[in-house]
């Protein structure tokens, strides 16, 4: 390590600088981005903790109540429903849109016709927001002249027939198929980046032994793009543990809570239940985050320790 | 040096001339700001803006300045404004938002307010603990409309009092579905209450006001024998296929589009705000000009304590926030809209009633007949003053929306599963 005594004309100033430990660029570069995330991250989330632990009412000093807030929430019903009704949604959507967006990515992959044309239509939805998905889906979902009932009717299916979001048997279900017609376009796209990314060599190493197409698959191209599968399925499994807008535009939660969610739980509670105080929403948030968290580093390790065994 | 002062001077003078000037209008004009629900309910808003005009004319130096929000997007910013402190003087309110009341966050206007001209109930619904905390603009009953030219090709004749008796009203229902026509109109797509009127006007008859107050009060068990016979009764109509099969996501605009014009209903159980869209022009979702409307009193039931009660509900009211710079001048705004003239032409323009004294004869214009025929329906009821959403809060209130709003009249449960879910609550 060598240090520098900086002098000033003839004199020295005594400062001696590390050059390998800059602290005042570090703190320059740094301090921007540093203050927007305590302002917009760290803050917000131990304000939340700090809430969660209070009686938060407007005008009136915090009152602090301990763990009231986080003992009513393990007797509340309506947030054990909410919570079944996520991980459901977060358990079964990632792996039904993966399955679906790597068949879609070798469809095109292996240039099928018309591959430009479904590359796009089936990304398309990607673009479009929750709400406009939301209503396209619930006039698709409509009893009386939806699409859904429609062709069901068309092909003499009556007994099939039903109100899709107005079942609780039906209704998350049909969230859970929304928001894979969605997504499951932005995972082919990645997916299909990740199989072009393939080595060549492999591939034809492959071909060379004589591989079938599904061997080559199965054996080759699977295990070679899985963590990108794997990266894919963490971040659905992040997005499903949030949801709310889809809910909020076409269900709000039911009927009878079959398709709340916490996000959605959260904001009724903060916002739809006639108070102000926002510890209780607040002590939901944060046993949500802490729970979403342990559920993404669990993910995580699972899919890491798996690596290490197969490599 | 004294030609550098003989400019300095008038300089001086000029600049303290125009800063005076400029300055002195900014200081007089006290500018009342108010957040109003009805972004796209134009006759509403028209009515407003043109009160806030002529309040800005008779009063100078004042400036009223109103924000249209839709409901949800203005109770979720007033929540955040309330809390930082940054909520306009004047904001829209219904009376069933307790919150506002238990955090001392509205001025009280028992003194401010012309109360000579404002309806006793609609008073009280806004009296809390003494004070009274907001001025009742819209109210509205839950009226049974129908089509009258259904009704007579079904071979029905309304009775004297325009009331059918229960199993007079499931032969209607009955004979209606089987002649291929939705007999109620009905939906809950995006509201929490159209649902519930089915059963809780068939409570309200059934118990009375005061045992109606305490079932909703959490005091009266759901498992009472007056509770289940209105329960029954309302099933029995479910039953029959009452509702259209798109219920739960039928969306309220909607449901009056379903009733009047596509696919067409026998009845329509609804607000009596009914003609603030019904009697739009056809393409603006209005009704069709040919259609012959009727209001019928919701059934009678075999036991009923008090058939010819009614809800009446305080719909959008404006209050003064406590923490106003201006509560005086935002009451004066207020007064201006509390005259019987303004109570005729808000009847008159928005169609819709009102918590102001109004006189609905001398009404005139082409919906004159309209509100002489609500009046002579309402004119022999006794009202209870609120919807279950107002006398119900937190848990019991999510519970009536999921259980009474929406999944009892979808035919999801039976009446025992009602009366466990809602007691489970008390």
């Amino acid at each position: 390590m060598s240090d520098t005594v900086i002098k000033k004309g003839s004199f020295s100033l005594g400062v001696r600088r590390d050059l390998a430990w800059p602290i005042g660029a570090i703190v320059s570069f740094l301090l921007p981005a540093m203050l927007v995330y305590v302002a917009f991250t760290a803050y917000p989330v131990l304000r939340t903790l700090f809430n969660s632990l209070h009686q938060v009412l407007p005008g009136r000093p915090n009152v602090f109540i301990g763990a009231e807030n986080y003992i009513e929430l393990f007797k509340d019903e309506f947030f054990w429903q909410a919570v079944k009704n996520t991980l459901v949604w977060a358990c079964t959507a990632p792996l039904l849109e993966q399955f679906l967006a790597i068949l879609l990515a070798l469809a095109l992959y292996a240039k099928i016709p018309g591959a430009r044309f479904f590359r796009v239509v089936w990304f398309t939805p990607v673009l479009m927001s929750f709400v406009v998905v939301g209503i396209i889906w619930m006039w698709i979902f409509n009893y009386d002249w939806g699409a859904v009932n429609v062709i069901l009717r068309e092909l003499g299916l009556e007994n099939w027939i039903r109100s899709w979001l107005g079942d609780p048997s039906t209704a998350l279900p049909s969230l859970i198929f929304v928001t894979t017609w969605m997504w499951t376009g932005f995972n082919m796209v990645v997916l299909l980046a990740a199989l072009h990314s393939l080595p060549s060599e492999v591939l034809e190493a492959a071909e060379l032994d004589n591989c079938s197409w599904m061997k080559k698959l199965w054996f080759v191209m699977v295990p070679l793009i899985r963590p990108t599968i794997l990266n894919l399925i963490v971040l659905s499994f992040v997005g499903k543990m949030k949801v709310f807008d889809l809910v909020w535009i076409m269900t709000k939660g039911g009927p009878l809570w079959s398709t709340e969610t916490v996000s959605t739980y959260v904001y009724k509670r903060a916002f739809e239940w006639s108070t102000f105080d926002l510890g209780y929403p607040c002590s939901i948030a944060s046993v949500w985050f802490i729970i979403v968290l342990a559920g993404v580093l669990l993910l995580t390790f699972l899919f890491r320790q798996r690596g290490k065994l197969e490599y | 040096m004294r030609s550098k002062s003989m400019w300095l001077k008038p300089a001086l003078i000029l600049f303290m001339a125009v800063f005076v000037f400029n300055a002195a209008p900014l200081k007089a004009e006290t500018v009342i700001t108010l957040w109003s629900h009805w972004a796209d309910h134009d006759s509403k808003r028209n009515f407003v803006e043109g009160a806030a005009r002529a309040f800005e004319s008779a009063n100078m130096g004042m400036k009223v300045k109103v924000t249209w929000y839709e409901k949800k997007a203005l109770y979720a910013a007033l929540k955040t404004a309330l809390r930082a402190g940054q909520a306009p003087d004047i904001f829209y309110a219904e009376p069933n938002q307790i919150e506002y009341l238990e955090n001392n966050m509205l001025y009280d206007l028992s003194k401010g307010l012309n109360w000579n001209n404002i309806e006793g109930w609609a008073k009280d619904g806004w009296t809390y603990k003494g004070g009274v905390y907001g001025f009742p603009l819209e109210a509205w009953t839950v009226e049974l409309y129908y089509n009258k030219k259904i009704l007579a090709e079904l071979g029905f004749k309304l009775p004297p009092d325009n009331q059918f008796n229960q199993s007079e009203f499931l032969d209607v229902v009955k004979k209606a579905r089987t002649a291929g026509i939705t007999p109620l109109a009905l939906g809950v797509g995006d509201r929490p209450y159209p649902g519930a009127f089915l059963t809780h006007e068939a409570l309200l008859k059934s118990l009375g006001t005061e045992d109606y107050d305490k079932l909703l009060k959490g005091q009266l068990d759901w498992g009472d024998s007056r509770v289940r016979e209105a329960l029954e009764f309302v099933k029995a109509v479910i039953d029959a296929k009452a509702l259209p099969s798109s219920f739960s996501t039928l969306k309220l605009g909607e449901s009056h589009f379903y009733f009047h014009t596509k696919p067409g209903a026998l009845m329509f159980l609804m607000g009596s705000f009914y003609p603030s869209r019904a009697f739009n022009p056809t393409d603006k979702g209005g009704q069709p000009p040919d259609f012959q409307l009727g209001i019928m009193q919701y059934p009678a039931l075999e036991k009923g304590a008090c058939n010819n009660c009614k809800t009446i509900t305080i719909g959008g009211s404006y209050a003064v926030n406590a923490a106003s710079k201006n509560p005086d001048a935002a009451v004066k705004f207020l007064n201006s809209l509390a005259t019987p003239e303004m109570g005729n032409k808000w009847l008159e323009t928005v169609l819709v009633q009102t918590g102001i004294k109004a006189d609905p004869s001398r009404i005139t214009g082409p919906y004159a007949s309209y509100f002489q025929d609500l009046a002579a329906i309402d004119a022999p009821c006794i009202f209870y003053p609120d919807l279950p959403l107002g006398a119900m809060h937190g848990k019991a209130k999510e519970t009536f929306i999921q259980v009474v709003n929406q999944a009892f009249p979808a035919g999801l449960l039976s009446v025992d599963q009602v009366i466990d879910k809602m007691n489970a609550l008390r």
